[in-house]
């Protein structure tokens, strides 16, 4: 138990069916850092996601935000609590316009919410595209238009789920560049990341899982080395 | 254009109002079930076209609302006015239990559930003689009120599109479109989809309860299989179709053009307009799923006031 957690997960255990998709997973995340979540597919990060957001309720474990257990609540009520977060696959709102994408999400009253909107699209240079239905922008604005909405409610906890997967490497560097500022705005970051290069350039500490339990955490640098981390992505 | 458009629907409701003066009979009667329709099809939208909660019994909620206000006028003397009121309440309350337990199935399954309601409903109303008249029906006192009739079904279709028009351009509205659109992720936003979708249910079962509660009014007398006939459902459904889903102006414009056209076409050959009825179904489902607003609005950008 660590007093200072924003996010803690402890001996969470998700089964589908005869398949254990993640099986006694703990992890503690210290706020103001980034952390990756790697492992081969179908080793249960996704699920573990959706353990914490709601999506997937847990059936062992226990899962505290700030102290207090989540788990249980609803993805709405986890959503207001403080925890955003981005899909694998895009999950925009294809027939509402960009900007509406961004309203939409709760809090705050209707100009303070469209003062922030607009600020966000400039942010991310789609502010001419703003009354452009979602369903029309390229993959790449998709990508970036999800990742702005998280940060609509300003949450403390972010977790982004493959940001960078399709996304070219101009948009992926200015991504990057984004997710450290929030890093450096004192938000907590939670990354499911298969391109390497990314990991390790931006996160602090990693957690591996494989077959849904978590073998290995520590520092990039570490993990790498790490034999039963390469057993599980190279085999024996 | 916005001043032009809020000055042309000013003088069509002035029209609308005096048009009782010089109306014949079959005017007056042929307007309120215009009127009727434009509030079925405006109603069915709040629900199916914004969160994609496509309702197949909606005619529930009018049949029920039907029997609510004949109750209420044939057995217990009431005025049609606060009866036909409470044929909306009812319609709620009914969307109430219903939409609760129904309103957590996806897709397909909430269609076939609400399928069901209607029959169920039917089998209910005919089965409880001894309050509604069973199988042989209601009937109502005799009573002349079609002018009234008229102003109060055009005063429940104004109603119902003030509104539509309010909630599509406020973020409540905005809000059960990511239902539709994808119900997973407005809930991982922080959106309360369950609350959402209650509340728009209720919205929209109340109106057809109140046209409901006015057609038995009108008609007199009602029985299970005149007030819950599954292509009243369908007609709702095509009409706000084919004038564009969770547009605010669609599910009239489609009302208001498949009735009229209806009328004069179609009455004219008894066959073929049942025929005809089917293939504009096709087209729509097939070639214009978005509707003649929903169409204009994507294509030219158009604000969600339309």
């Amino acid at each position: 138990m660590q007093a200072n957690a924003i996010l803690e997960v402890r001996d969470v255990t998700k089964r589908f069916g005869g398949v254990t998709a993640v099986n006694r997973c703990s992890l503690a995340l210290t706020p103001g850092k980034i952390y990756g979540l790697i492992g081969p597919n179908g080793s249960g990060k996704t699920t573990l996601f959706n353990c914490i957001t709601g999506l997937d309720p847990r059936d062992a474990g226990e899962i505290r935000f700030k102290g207090e257990r989540i788990d249980g609540l609803k993805p709405h009520q986890v959503a207001r609590r403080g925890i955003g977060r981005t899909f694998q696959i895009i999950r925009v709102f294809p027939e509402l316009t960009a900007l509406e994408n961004l309203l939409v999400v709760t809090g705050g009253a209707f100009e303070a919410a469209r003062r922030r909107a607009e600020e966000l699209l400039r942010f991310v240079t789609l502010d001419r595209l703003q009354h452009e239905y979602a369903g029309n922008l390229s993959y790449g604005q998709q990508k970036l238009l999800e990742f702005i909405r998280v940060l609509m409610t300003d949450p403390e906890l972010i977790l982004l789920d493959e940001p960078a997967a399709g996304v070219n490497r101009t948009l992926l560097n200015e991504l990057l560049a984004a997710i450290t500022r929030l890093r450096d705005q004192g938000k907590t970051i939670l990354i499911v990341e298969h391109d390497m290069k990314v990991v390790m350039g931006l996160c602090e500490t990693v957690f591996v899982l494989d077959y849904g339990e978590k073998i290995a955490e520590g520092p990039p640098g570490v993990i790498q080395t790490d034999e039963r981390v390469i057993e599980a992505y190279f085999g024996r | 254009m916005k001043r032009a458009f809020a000055a042309a629907l000013g003088v069509l409701l002035l029209a609308l109002a005096l048009y009782p003066i010089t109306a014949t009979g079959y005017g007056i009667r042929f307007m309120l079930q215009l009127f009727m329709w434009v509030a079925l099809a405006q109603s069915w939208n709040l629900i199916s076209g914004l969160t994609g909660y496509v309702s197949f019994g909606h005619v529930a909620f009018f049949g029920t609302g039907a029997y609510a206000t004949g109750i209420l006028v044939a057995t217990h003397g009431w005025h049609w006015m606060p009866a036909s009121l409470m044929g909306g309440v009812a319609g709620a309350i009914l969307a109430l239990i219903i939409g609760y337990p129904c309103l957590r199935l996806k897709g397909p399954y909430f269609a076939i559930s609400m399928l069901g309601l209607n029959e169920v409903m039917r089998v209910l109303f005919s089965y409880f003689e001894g309050l509604t008249g069973g199988g042989s029906g209601l009937s109502l006192p005799a009573l002349h009120a079609s002018v009234q009739i008229y102003y109060a079904t055009g005063l429940a279709a104004v109603a119902v599109t003030a509104t539509a028009f309010l909630i599509i351009t406020s973020r409540f509205g905005l809000r059960l479109m990511t239902i539709r659109e994808d119900e997973v992720a407005a809930e991982a936003m922080g959106i309360d989809t369950a609350r959402y979708k209650l509340y728009a249910f209720l919205l929209s079962a109340f109106v057809p309860g109140v046209v409901g509660g006015l057609q038995a009014r009108d008609q007199g007398y009602i029985e299970p299989m005149a007030v819950f006939p599954l292509l009243t459902t369908i007609t709702m459904i095509v009409m706000a179709l084919f004038g564009g889903k969770g547009t605010v102006w669609g599910p009239a414009l489609g009302a208001v053009t498949l009735f009229v056209f209806q009328e004069l076409v179609w009455a004219r050959f008894l066959y073929l307009h049942q025929v005809l009825f089917g293939a504009i179904i096709i087209v729509v489902v097939l070639l214009m799923p978005r509707g003649i607003l929903g169409i204009l609005q994507q294509r030219f950008q158009l604000p969600r006031t339309i």
